[in-house]
């Protein structure tokens, strides 16, 4: 009884130095996982409307370049087989996308 | 004292490198001084034909400079100003591009078919209808001699064309518009003429735009020959011209040549 | 000691005059020349051929918006930075160019492939400068019949599309995003400062159904306020403004009257 109460105590005590840590960096990791595939949606989000830049109002525009600013940082730290490729890739059409909404933002801030 | 002759006699001798450079520069444009008429305007085009086993195309200008403006090869057709830079094939003049744009064989001009250039296949007595190109112009496959077509049109010294008098005497009429190769396009306004001036003793020039642009409309000059249109900003020189460069791309080989000085250099001479 | 080096100083700079250097005269591309563009970031680097692309064939098949903004190469050669990597990856040439990806009924051909040691006639068909290579669509052949046009390549690819002879892609699966629909901005006239040279009207309809709006904003045009930047001939040929596209893959800038339409009243 007493050797089945100790196994218990010591495994209790693994499990808080070893079992928190895996289970709390699982979790994290499936949100960084989610993070790495979602940051291709937040893209398709925030330059879905560059076909109409010059209708958003100001407020909309600067929302949308504070978000470009927000995704290029993730897509400086990607990692992975294709890290690089794609780095520069969307680099690129970020670029493209918020110099975009910048220049309709600076037209309209003019014309006020 | 030694020392000094030697490096005196090291630069005599060095001088005749760019002096005999210079001479060399120069003979070469000694070339175009007073060429016989009939060989004034010929170009020799030979990107393929000597590797194809042909002789290369002599095209004399005064023909087709008779019949059709500058524009019209040179910018509707796209023929390059320079020998051998437009790299004519065979393959293009079958395509219908380049001489192929009117030597099809059914282009019917002046009431006649223009003879077909090149051919996918060839068969041995076709040889002279090829000569009438791939030969020089003493060839008898040559339909039109120099001496025949030129006999009543006016002349300038060296027994050139003129071809100035020649149009507005009614003897020759220029076609500035092919069909399925001229694209109609709104006249644009003729510039002014204005003068240049000479550094040297030689008489101002009066560039007429009004009489260029009738045979090459803009395009043909600007930008690629004179590339700046803000006036005085270039420095001409007959040197330059000499080379081919500026009014030399047309006045040294196809157009009135540059020794007939008084052609441009109009203004009376200051006393 | 000091004569002898001024002496030979004179030498040389004299000889140096003598041998100064004139310019040449550019040669006028072929009509299917017209668009050829030469990427060379690696290969030759490589030991490989440098990569020829004639902008006639896709431009027949696609919006330029379609590569230029959706996929993102450069609008100049060797701006992009392509490696073998980034097409095996499936970015750049890759994004078609994989072996899978079909347009009607023919499959693209792969480009770059992991472990390819040694060249085959597949790389050939990109990786041809100067080899002998057949081109699997003859230039002459795809554009018989088709509306002409003078100077670039001889195409009126306006009119072509027009008439439905060609039906550019403006949206690839798993590339494009889905956009909102195009407004369209207004067209403008720029006065010429050249006497007599009318002046031009600037469609932005005509260019923005292949462009979109990205492509030219702020890249190529960055003046917000029409009016501020002030263009000139010299400027467009040299590759700026208009003369990014206007100079080597759209109607070259040699045909004045395409853009300079309106008469001067």
């Amino acid at each position: 009884m007493k050797n089945i109460a100790r196994l218990f105590f010591i495994g209790f005590l693994l499990f808080n130095f070893w079992g928190w840590g895996f289970i709390v960096g699982g979790c994290l990791n499936t949100v960084y996982a989610q993070e790495q595939g979602d940051w291709k949606q937040e893209y398709a989000e925030i330059c879905a409307k560059t076909q109409n830049a010059m209708g958003l109002s100001v407020t909309e525009l600067k929302d949308r370049i504070e978000r470009c600013d927000k995704l290029q940082e993730r897509i400086n730290k990607l990692e992975g087989p294709r890290a690089e490729t794609e780095k520069k890739v969307f680099t690129k059409r970020l670029k493209m996308c918020r110099e975009l909404y910048n220049f309709a933002l600076e037209y309209k801030e003019h014309k006020e | 004292m030694v020392h000094i002759k030697k490096i005196l006699s090291a630069f005599i001798i060095a001088l005749t490198v760019p002096v005999s450079v210079s001479a060399a520069d120069y003979s070469e444009s000694l070339q175009y001084l007073l060429p016989p008429a009939e060989y004034f305007g010929r170009v020799v085009l030979d990107n393929y034909s000597h590797k194809a086993g042909v002789s290369p195309v002599t095209f004399d200008h005064w023909l087709h400079r008779a019949k059709f403006t500058c524009r019209l090869c040179h910018i509707d057709i796209g023929f390059a100003m320079k020998e051998k830079m437009t790299e004519i094939s065979a393959a293009d003049n079958v395509s219908g591009y380049y001489c192929g744009s009117c030597h099809d064989g059914k282009r019917v001009f002046d009431g006649r078919e223009i003879f077909d250039s090149c051919a996918e296949d060839y068969i041995k007595n076709e040889g002279k209808r090829c000569a009438r190109c791939h030969s020089d112009a003493e060839s008898e496959a040559i339909k039109y001699k120099y001496k025949t077509f030129s006999e009543k049109l006016p002349k300038l010294p060296g027994n050139l064309i003129d071809w100035e008098k020649a149009e507005s005497e009614g003897k020759i009429k220029l076609t500035d518009f092919l069909e399925g190769v001229s694209y109609k396009r709104e006249p644009l306004k003729a510039q002014d003429d204005f003068s240049i001036k000479t550094a040297t003793w030689t008489s101002d020039v009066i560039f007429s735009h009004r009489k260029h642009t009738v045979w090459n409309g803009c395009e043909l000059c600007h930008p690629l020959i004179f590339p700046s249109t803000k006036k005085g900003t270039t420095q001409y020189s007959m040197k330059k011209i000499m080379k081919g460069e500026y009014c030399g791309a047309c006045h040294m080989s196809v157009a009135f040549s540059v020794w007939l000085c008084d052609k441009c250099h109009t203004t009376p001479v200051k006393q | 000691m000091k004569k002898a080096i001024f002496i030979t100083g004179l030498l040389f700079s004299i000889i140096g005059i003598a041998f100064a250097q004139t310019g040449v005269k550019k040669r006028r591309p072929l009509p299917y020349e017209f668009g050829r563009v030469v990427i060379n970031n690696y290969s030759e680097a490589s030991n490989i051929a440098p990569v020829v692309f004639d902008h006639w064939l896709h431009r027949a098949k696609f919006t330029c918006r379609l590569c230029h903004v959706d996929i993102g190469f450069g609008m100049k050669a060797g701006a992009s930075d392509i490696k073998a990597r980034d097409n095996i990856n499936g970015y750049y040439c890759g994004t078609c160019h994989n072996g899978t990806r079909v347009f009607g009924d023919t499959s693209v051909f792969s480009s770059c492939k992991e472990g390819s040691g040694s060249m085959n006639a597949t790389c050939n068909r990109c990786h041809s400068l100067g080899k002998n290579v057949t081109r699997k669509y003859d230039f002459r052949e795809f554009v018989k019949g088709w509306p002409r046009e003078r100077l670039g390549n001889g195409v009126d690819w306006e009119k072509a599309e027009e008439q439905e002879l060609i039906m550019p892609y403006d949206y690839l699966e798993g590339v494009s995003i889905k956009r909102a629909k195009l407004v369209v901005q207004d067209d403008f006239k720029i006065s010429s400062k050249v006497e007599g040279m009318p002046d031009i009207i600037f469609s932005h309809v005509k260019h923005t159904v292949w462009n979109g709006c990205e492509l030219c904003h702020p890249e190529i045009f960055v003046g917000i306020k029409r009016g501020l930047t002030k263009y000139s001939m010299v400027d467009l040929y040299e590759g700026k403004y208009c003369g990014v596209c206007h100079n080597n893959v759209a109607f070259p800038l040699l045909d004045c009257q395409r853009c300079h339409v309106q008469e001067v009243k």
